[in-house]
């Protein structure tokens, strides 16, 4: 296991962000903002459609020669001077950076927004070892200073107003200020320029590593991405192995369709291609280029359940459009990844256990895979994890024995007939105008936020034995 | 710690678990990719004023300011006029070989502190002092490798005389290119990589290349957009109606 369970039950999380007035205020606008952005882009660019299934079917192919693409893009990334690793575990992937940073001296390091390394829990071993880790991106440098975590994959302060923030900067940075997006911007900017001028050690994600030529490629809005790998003396990248891609015609591919799937841009602001340290000439570079690919769960998926899930560009499509995610945001997710693929990949990182409660939290309507990029059918695994979890007898007694009694009553018609007039008779008392508002015991949990509807006066099959009589007398 | 071996090994036995299972195939690769760029660049090159067209219309969506002076010697004063709004005083700038134009002398006369960076090698004290230079300059001018019209992007190829920071640390960035820049879609800009990955790279060519689509960008505070959080708070392009000198690197 790679990241601890939460402490709370699922229930009491969602409960929590429910009560959250500005939490929902917030997800509201911006998920139904960068729904409406996606869509709008979307419908600017006929061939998008057809791009999608490209960049699935180029993720499948990739996926089925990983060993040969990762070949090729450790030989072109050592060709141009740079150095790979390899992380089984996210706890190997600490030691590896650790590493690196020790033999270089590290002392101050800077950050461009990385799910991966927020996946391993990064920072928080660089600081135990003493290293200064900061968080560059604007909403992460934020999270950081509150010490929460993200909860949008691409927008990780969604929730947090103006105020809050300007509280925090107050606080944390001892300068207080207004609560003016503007003012606190400029604010920032001008604490993260002097790390990022002092940094020794930059520290990146990657969108994409292109296996021809040895090139990661980070797609940012702010620019810190390109100050992390232009800036420090040493530049690592920590890279999940399904990254990797075959070639720049399948890069121009995957650019076409990631910003506007994520935030409805043609293309972000900075789309930064790295191939390794510094060349002769230059004037800015590091020395040194690490590149550390990371297992953590992702190699047995190759041949697993979860496999379609490796294809995930991480643009937060389907959070935007998951009914559920909308409600409860990403703090109650409780792990890394929120939302309907973060379900997923939760599963992978942390063994399917992890999300036997998170499964359900889905309605199952399809929005995430329609929104989807790359089409994955993210339903279809849920519902996978679900089995799992009724296979492993996860679910409690109460819950075993209802469906294991609709199970005989579904088989045996008779028996249904049977149940449904005595469940006529047993409901008389629960009934008010028309719908069942409250169950007694364990059942309350059904109708505690919504109502039941009552079996019908005459049921469906008496109706239709009914009229075949009437028809045909 | 894992090793190479035990590390693709693993991916191995995995992948033997699904023989047959999935049929897809990668994206064909351009063959010659070098010579049919050339071919695209010969065709592009009737149809430029349609591309710089719509180029103009997707920069300025994404928050860019376009210019357009008629000859490479009027591209100082271009600048010179917004370095003269702006108040700026600090100018650095790409080498003249790989810009198509030496701004710096011109820039100097007109009494700015500008400075163009070196077309060769330099020790590490010297390049600390330009990057210093650059954090405090108030505008930095380069060049162009490629406009994408469907996108409003300029990519910009790393290098000698190429500095990174020119583009990225002060708080205005102006761009100088010619049509023959242009290309129409990202698709082609594609194409463009795949050129420019074939085979040997010069020896002046650096490790980094950058799509730039407007100015730096965040929305992360209560989606309030917001301009300049790290990289520059605008982005200008300069189109040379006659064309720059050939341009190196």
């Amino acid at each position: 296991m790679s990241e601890a369970a939460p402490v709370t039950p699922l229930r009491e999380r969602a409960g929590q962000a429910l009560q959250d007035t500005f939490l929902q205020q917030a997800l509201t606008i911006a998920t139904t903002k960068f729904i409406g952005l996606r869509r709008e882009a979307f419908d600017d660019f006929p061939e998008g459609e057809a791009l999608r299934d490209r960049a699935r079917a180029i993720k499948e192919a990739t996926l089925q020669h990983l060993d040969r693409h990762l070949e090729q893009l450790i030989d072109s990334v050592e060709r141009g001077g740079g150095h790979v690793h390899y992380a089984t575990t996210a706890d190997e992937a600490r030691r590896v950076v650790l590493d690196i940073a020790g033999r270089a001296g590290v002392r101050v390091v800077v950050k461009s927004k990385s799910m991966a390394t927020e996946e391993i829990h990064l920072n928080d071993a660089l600081e135990a070892a003493g290293i200064t880790a900061v968080e560059t991106d604007l909403g992460e440098y934020i999270i950081q200073l509150a010490h929460e975590r993200p909860s949008h994959i691409i927008a990780p302060a969604i929730h947090k107003t103006k105020g809050q923030v300007a509280e925090l900067f107050a606080r944390e940075l001892g300068r207080p200020t207004e609560p003016d997006p503007e003012v606190l911007t400029r604010i920032a900017r001008a604490e993260l320029r002097e790390k990022f001028l002092i940094a020794d050690m930059g520290i990146s994600g990657a969108n994409f590593g292109v296996a021809d030529t040895g090139t990661i490629v980070l797609v940012t809005n702010e620019g810190n991405g390109r100050m992390v790998t232009s800036l420090p003396r040493v530049h690592v990248a920590v890279m999940g192995v399904e990254k990797v891609i075959p070639s720049m015609t399948d890069l121009a591919v995957f650019l076409a369709i990631l910003a506007k799937s994520a935030t409805g841009q043609k293309l972000s602001v900075y789309t930064s291609l790295v191939n390794g340290p510094r060349r002769g000439g230059e004037l800015e570079g590091p020395e040194e280029f690490h590149l550390v690919l990371l297992d953590s769960g992702r190699i047995d998926q190759l041949a697993g359940p979860l496999r379609e899930a490796l294809a995930c560009l991480r643009c937060g499509a389907c959070l935007n459009v998951c009914p559920v995610y909308r409600q409860i945001g990403g703090h109650a997710y409780g792990y890394t990844y929120p939302g309907p693929i973060g379900i997923l990949l939760t599963a992978m990182l942390n063994g399917p256990g992890s999300v036997t409660e998170l499964a359900h939290a889905s309605s199952l309507c399809g929005a995430c895979a329609d929104a989807c990029p790359v089409r994955i059918d993210i339903p279809r695994m849920l519902i996978e994890l679900r089995r799992d979890g009724v296979e492993r007898r996860l679910p409690r007694w109460p819950e075993r024995v209802v469906f294991g009694v609709l199970g005989r009553l579904l088989r045996r018609p008779a028996l249904y007939r049977l149940a449904a007039r005595v469940g006529r008779v047993l409901q008389r008392p629960f009934v008010r105008g028309g719908t069942i508002r409250r169950l007694p015991l364990f059942l309350g949990h059904w109708t505690r936020t919504r109502d039941l509807p009552p079996i019908a006066g005459r049921t469906f099959q008496e109706r239709w034995a009914r009229l075949a009589r009437e028809d045909h007398p | 710690m894992t090793t190479r071996a035990e590390f693709l090994a693993r991916i191995r036995t995995q992948m033997g678990r699904t023989p047959g299972r999935f049929t897809a195939e990668p994206s064909p690769r351009p063959e010659r990719p070098r010579e049919r760029f050339e071919v695209l660049r010969r065709e592009l090159s009737e149809r430029w004023q349609d591309n710089l067209q719509r180029f103009r219309h997707e920069f300025e969506r994404v928050g860019g300011v376009f210019h357009r002076v008629d000859v490479a010697a009027a591209v100082p004063a271009a600048i010179a006029r917004l370095a003269a709004e702006r108040g700026a005083r600090r100018v650095v700038a790409w080498h003249g070989e790989a810009l198509g134009v030496d701004v710096a002398a011109p820039l100097l006369a007109e009494g700015l502190q500008a400075s163009a960076a070196p077309a060769t090698e330099v020790e590490a004290a010297e390049r600390s002092r330009r990057r210093a230079l650059a954090a405090d300059a108030d505008l930095g001018v380069t060049g162009v490798d490629l406009a994408i019209a469907e996108t409003g992007t300029l990519i910009l190829v790393s290098g000698a005389g190429r500095p990174r920071a020119a583009s990225l640390l002060p708080p205005c960035h102006v761009a100088v290119f010619d049509r023959d820049a242009l290309v129409a879609s990202l698709l082609q800009a594609g194409l463009a990589l795949e050129a420019w990955h074939d085979g040997a790279a010069p020896g002046t060519r650096g490790a980094s290349i950058n799509f730039i689509t407007g100015p730096s960008r965040t929305a992360d505070i209560e989606l309030t957009l917001t301009r300049g959080v790290h990289g520059p708070r605008e982005v200008h392009a300069v189109f040379v109606e006659q064309g720059l000198a050939p341009r190196r690197g």
